[in-house]
Order: C-alpha cells, then sequence, then structure tokens
C-alpha cells in the first residue's frame, strides 16, 4: 500500500518534471524570437525583457508551489504560501528594475504587505494546535478518564470478590475443617456425635460450593464462555421471575471483554427491570452492524429511572466506556425505559 | 446394570465409580473426552452414561452436544447430565431430545450418595430427573402459561417436585401430607394439563414437559 503510493507519488515527479521542461524550452524558443524580431526591428528599445518576465512568472510560481509542497506534511501549506510570496516579491522587484528603477522604491510597501501576511500565518499555525493535534489531545482526555474508570471498577471488583470468597467459602471450609478435627477425636469416644459432625461437614461443604458459584458467576458466568453474548442472555432470561424475550442475532463472537461488559450491563438493566420498573415484560434486542455491536433493553414498566439514581448502571457504563461504548437512558415517567447500548469491536468466526 | 462415565478431572472420575461399583453398578468404560464417549457408548451399549457438561477441547459445554448427540444416535439413550452450575437453558436443550431417560445435576447432589444412586437407577429406567435448582428456577416463571396457570400453588409445587424425580411417597414426605393428597394433586394435574390417561409414569414426563415449556 505505502509502496504503491511512493510508486504513484515517483511517477508524478517524473510527469510533472517533463512538462516543466518543456515549458522552459518552449518560453526559451519564444524568448529568443523576440530576440531576434527585436534585432532585425533595429534593436531599439529593448522590450524583449518584457516579454521575457511575463514567460518567466508562470514557471517561476509553478517550481515554487512544487518546492512549498515538497515540505513535510503538516508544513505544506505554510511553505507554499512562503514561496508564492518570494514569486509574488520577486516579480514586483523585477517589475521596478525594468521599468528603469527611476521611481522611488515602490515595492517595498507591498513586500511589507506580504511579509506580515506570511508572517501572520505562520504565527497562527504555530500558536493554533490542528485539527487532528486537537483530536488527540481530545483522545489522551477520554482514554485518561476511562481508563482511571476502568482500573476504579476493577479494583472495586477485586474487593468485592475478596470479600465474598472471605465471608462465604473460605469461612465454611475453615468449618468443615474444625468439624473434621472434631471428629478425629470423637471416632473412638462418641459415635452418635460424630455422625452429626460429618453430616454438619457435608452441608458445609454444600453450602461453599454454593457460595462458589455465586462468586464464580459474577466474575465469569460459565454460559458466557459456552455460549457467547446472545446465548447467556437467552439463559439470562430464563431465570428471571419478568418474562424477557430475547430477538436479534450476532454472526459471530465478541471479543470476550466486551461480552462480558455488554453481559454485565444486560444483568444490570434487566435487574432494575426486575426490581423497580414494576414491569410486565421485558425485550432484549442484540444485533451487530457495521462494526458496531448494539444491545437494546426495554421493558414496559414505569419509567423514571436514571443514570444519576442507579449507580449500578452508572458503573456498568463506565466498564463500555473502556471500549468506546456508550450506554443512553430513555425513560420518561410513566415508561417505557429504553437502555441501549454500543461498543465498536471485531467478531470472530463463532465457536463450534 | 452397567454405566459409561464420562468426566475429564480423573478425581471426580474416580469417584463417580467408586460410588457406583459401592451400589453394584458396573462401570463398563471411564473416559474424559467426549470422541472417547462416542467410541465408548458404541462399544459398550451402556444402560446409562454419565456425562460431565466441561470437556475437553473447549471445556465449555461439548458434554452435553455429546449428551444430546448419543441421544440422536440411539433415541431414548439414558443420559445424566452433571455440571458444577446448571442452567435452565441447558435442561430445556436436553429435554428437547426426548423427556424420557435424562437427568440433569449439580454435581453437589452426589455428595447425597444414595439419592444420587437412585437418580441413576431412575434415569436408566427412563425416568426424567431435574435439578432442584433448575426447578426452582423454572417456579420463577409460573403464570407465564395458561394451562399453569390453573394450577394452584399447591399443585405447581407438587410439579417441581415431580421434575426433580421424586416419587409420591418422598412428595408426601416433603410437603408434610399424606400420600393419599399428594395422589390427588397429582391427578388434578394431569387433568388441568389435558394429558392423556396413560401409563402413570408417561404422565409424569409429559407434565414435567409441560412445565418446563413455560414461555
Amino acid at each position: 500500500m505505502a509502496r504503491e503510493d511512493a510508486d504513484r507519488a515517483a511517477l508524478r515527479d517524473v510527469n510533472w518534471r517533463m512538462i516543466l521542461r518543456l515549458e522552459a524550452s518552449i518560453s526559451v524558443g519564444i524568448g529568443l524570437l523576440m530576440l531576434i524580431i527585436w534585432a532585425l526591428a533595429g534593436a531599439r528599445h529593448f522590450w524583449p525583457a518584457w516579454v521575457w518576465f511575463g514567460l518567466a512568472i508562470p514557471l517561476a510560481l509553478q517550481v515554487a508551489i512544487r518546492r512549498g509542497l515538497r515540505a513535510p506534511k503538516g508544513h505544506r501549506l505554510l511553505a507554499a504560501h512562503g514561496a508564492i510570496t518570494c514569486v509574488l516579491a520577486s516579480i514586483l522587484l523585477a517589475i521596478w528594475l525594468l521599468a528603469g528603477a527611476r521611481h522611488a522604491f515602490w515595492p517595498v510597501w507591498p513586500i511589507l504587505g506580504l511579509g506580515v501576511v506570511l508572517v501572520g500565518h505562520a504565527w497562527v499555525r504555530h500558536a493554533l494546535p490542528t485539527a487532528r493535534e486537537q483530536a488527540l489531545a481530545d483522545r489522551v482526555e477520554v482514554l485518561t478518564r476511562t481508563r482511571r474508570g476502568a482500573l476504579d471498577v476493577q479494583a472495586a471488583e477485586l474487593q468485592r470478590i475478596e470479600r465474598d470468597l472471605h465471608d462465604g467459602a473460605q469461612a465454611r471450609l475453615v468449618s468443615v475443617a474444625m468439624n473434621l478435627g472434631l471428629a478425629e477425636e470423637l471416632l473412638s469416644k462418641d459415635p452418635q456425635s460424630l455422625t452429626e459432625l460429618l453430616a454438619e461437614a457435608r452441608s458445609s461443604t454444600l453450602t461453599a460450593l454454593a457460595d462458589l458459584r455465586t462468586v464464580m458467576r459474577g466474575i465469569q458466568p460459565p454460559v458466557l464462555a459456552d455460549r457467547g453474548l446472545e446465548g447467556a442472555i437467552r439463559a439470562l432470561a430464563l431465570d428471571l421471575a419478568v418474562p424477557v424475550t430475547v430477538g436479534g442475532e450476532i454472526p459471530g463472537r465478541v471479543p470476550v471483554p466486551v461480552e462480558s461488559a455488554a453481559y454485565f450491563t444486560v444483568c444490570e438493566c434487566l435487574a432494575n427491570v426486575v426490581k423497580h420498573s414494576g414491569a410486565l415484560q421485558a425485550r432484549v434486542d442484540v444485533g451487530y452492524r457495521g462494526g458496531v455491536l448494539s444491545v437494546a433493553v426495554r421493558d414496559d414498566g414505569v419509567g423514571g429511572a436514571s443514570l444519576a439514581a442507579g449507580s449500578g448502571l452508572r458503573g456498568v457504563a463506565r466498564r463500555l466506556e473502556v471500549f468506546d461504548g456508550t450506554m443512553t437512558l430513555t425513560s420518561p415517567a410513566g415508561g417505557p425505559t429504553v437502555v441501549t447500548m454500543e461498543v465498536p469491536c471485531e467478531l470472530s468466526s463463532p465457536r463450534t | 446394570m452397567r454405566a459409561v462415565i464420562a468426566e475429564d478431572l480423573a478425581l471426580l472420575r474416580d469417584g463417580l465409580a467408586r460410588i457406583l461399583r459401592a451400589h453394584d453398578i458396573d462401570v463398563a468404560a471411564a473416559v474424559g473426552d467426549p470422541v472417547a464417549l462416542a467410541a465408548a457408548l458404541e462399544e459398550q451399549q451402556p444402560d446409562i452414561a454419565i456425562v460431565d457438561v466441561r470437556m475437553p477441547p473447549t471445556f465449555t459445554n461439548e458434554g452435553l452436544v455429546a449428551a444430546i448427540e448419543a441421544r440422536a444416535r440411539r433415541p431414548g439413550m439414558p443420559v445424566l447430565v452433571l455440571s458444577q452450575y446448571v442452567e435452565q437453558l441447558y435442561a430445556r436443550e436436553l429435554l428437547l431430545s426426548g423427556a424420557e431417560g435424562v437427568g440433569y445435576l449439580l454435581k453437589d447432589r452426589v455428595s447425597e450418595v444414595g439419592m444420587f444412586v437412585d437418580t441413576v437407577r431412575k434415569v436408566a429406567g427412563g425416568g426424567t430427573v431435574l435439578d432442584p435448582d433448575v426447578v426452582t428456577g423454572m417456579l420463577t416463571h409460573h403464570g407465564r402459561n395458561q394451562a399453569m396457570a390453573r394450577l394452584t400453588r399447591r399443585e405447581r409445587e407438587v410439579l417441581g417436585f415431580m421434575a426433580e424425580g421424586r416419587s409420591n411417597a418422598a412428595i408426601a414426605g416433603k410437603m408434610v401430607v399424606t400420600a393419599k393428597a399428594v395422589d390427588k394433586h397429582i391427578n388434578s394435574i394431569f387433568m388441568k394439563l389435558d394429558l392423556p390417561l396413560d401409563a402413570d409414569d408417561n404422565r409424569r414426563v409429559l407434565a414435567v414437559l409441560r412445565y418446563l415449556q413455560t414461555d
């Protein structure tokens, strides 16, 4: 690609040089012709100088603009401007000289004007960032903010997981170990209480397992890895007290981090539907078009939801921002509530 | 009775085999992946396959897929699917391959050894057994379906226990009522769900199926 561009540029250069050479030859030819005519006409007032001057102007302008445009990207306009200014100044000087340099040196004024405009241009270029630079600066700002948001969310998640494991599964396993230790001691002394202790130990391990399952669902629900976003949303819909219809299709596999963020966003939305909306039914539509994953969750509830009030929604929105995703919420009083999220991403072929 | 076990974790595979052998169930083969499972089923023609959901190569749900495929090859082939987590979605998919001789349980339930072995025998005998977690999840759906809406709260409770594969006596014990009362509930369920007067076992399966299709 880059090589093709370079080739094309080289070709343009060669073409241009040939044209310029042709133009120059014609100009020189015409110039000589004028000289001959002048000589034949008696070689009085040397008027061919004016013709030469006229012929030189287009050549000089072409060379100047060409030179200017060869400057590094971002400086081309200024360089071309500078080159044209030089040519114009030369033209003014030439006119003054050809006219016999008899009058006062009037070209100083227009040349000064041209210079001021050039300096002004240079100053504006220097002082104002280009549109591209401005875009980059804005981008850096967004990235800084979303990165901090993502790290905050991640840290809070880890803290929550640690707490859940500590208070749940870990505590249960401690109690199992204690029970088993006690059981060892009772083995010979008190078979009756031994049975009770063993039953208690078993029931504790089962509760620990249930705790672990809950924690794991919070990290990454297994069905998401199994079935992808669409399948996981369908599975989720089956577990809710409010009937949820799932529509649409994603023609491939969403990248894992986006999949996870989008899934938990839908979880949060549907949890809000069940808890707050009073909806009789809800609908989730997924889709992928033009490189953008879109998910819409709507319900027929009472409405009046807001991002400020539901900090849960705000948290998941921050997770989406990391992927340049957006979330919009419309929820007029009286409903319906619609949450739409869009995340640009590339799909991979579905896993079979 | 002969069983084939498919479970990729050796620790659990051996544990399952030990429990089954201790209860006079012959373990014809114990394998660790879906390909070996298909081969073992072909070769051994067991009375039941006990299959873990998550297996190589992708460690997602190939066990479930393998179970459904096995039932497509040999309709009615009894399969008990075990998993560290249960999904209603998977229960439905499994039941779409036919409701008889299907079981879907959390691995945790294996620790109640007596009940687990009962479940194995029930599924091998053509019964339907779903994990209580799946059934509880499905209970949240009641009222979505007109036929279901006709059931009373008690009847739905009985139907839930039936889906878990419990016998009438066990249901009576759970609900602290007489076996006769349970009988009455069950008959009423069959009537409300318009189930044909057929062999009792078959109607139980049909009732459970109807129950699962409530959305």
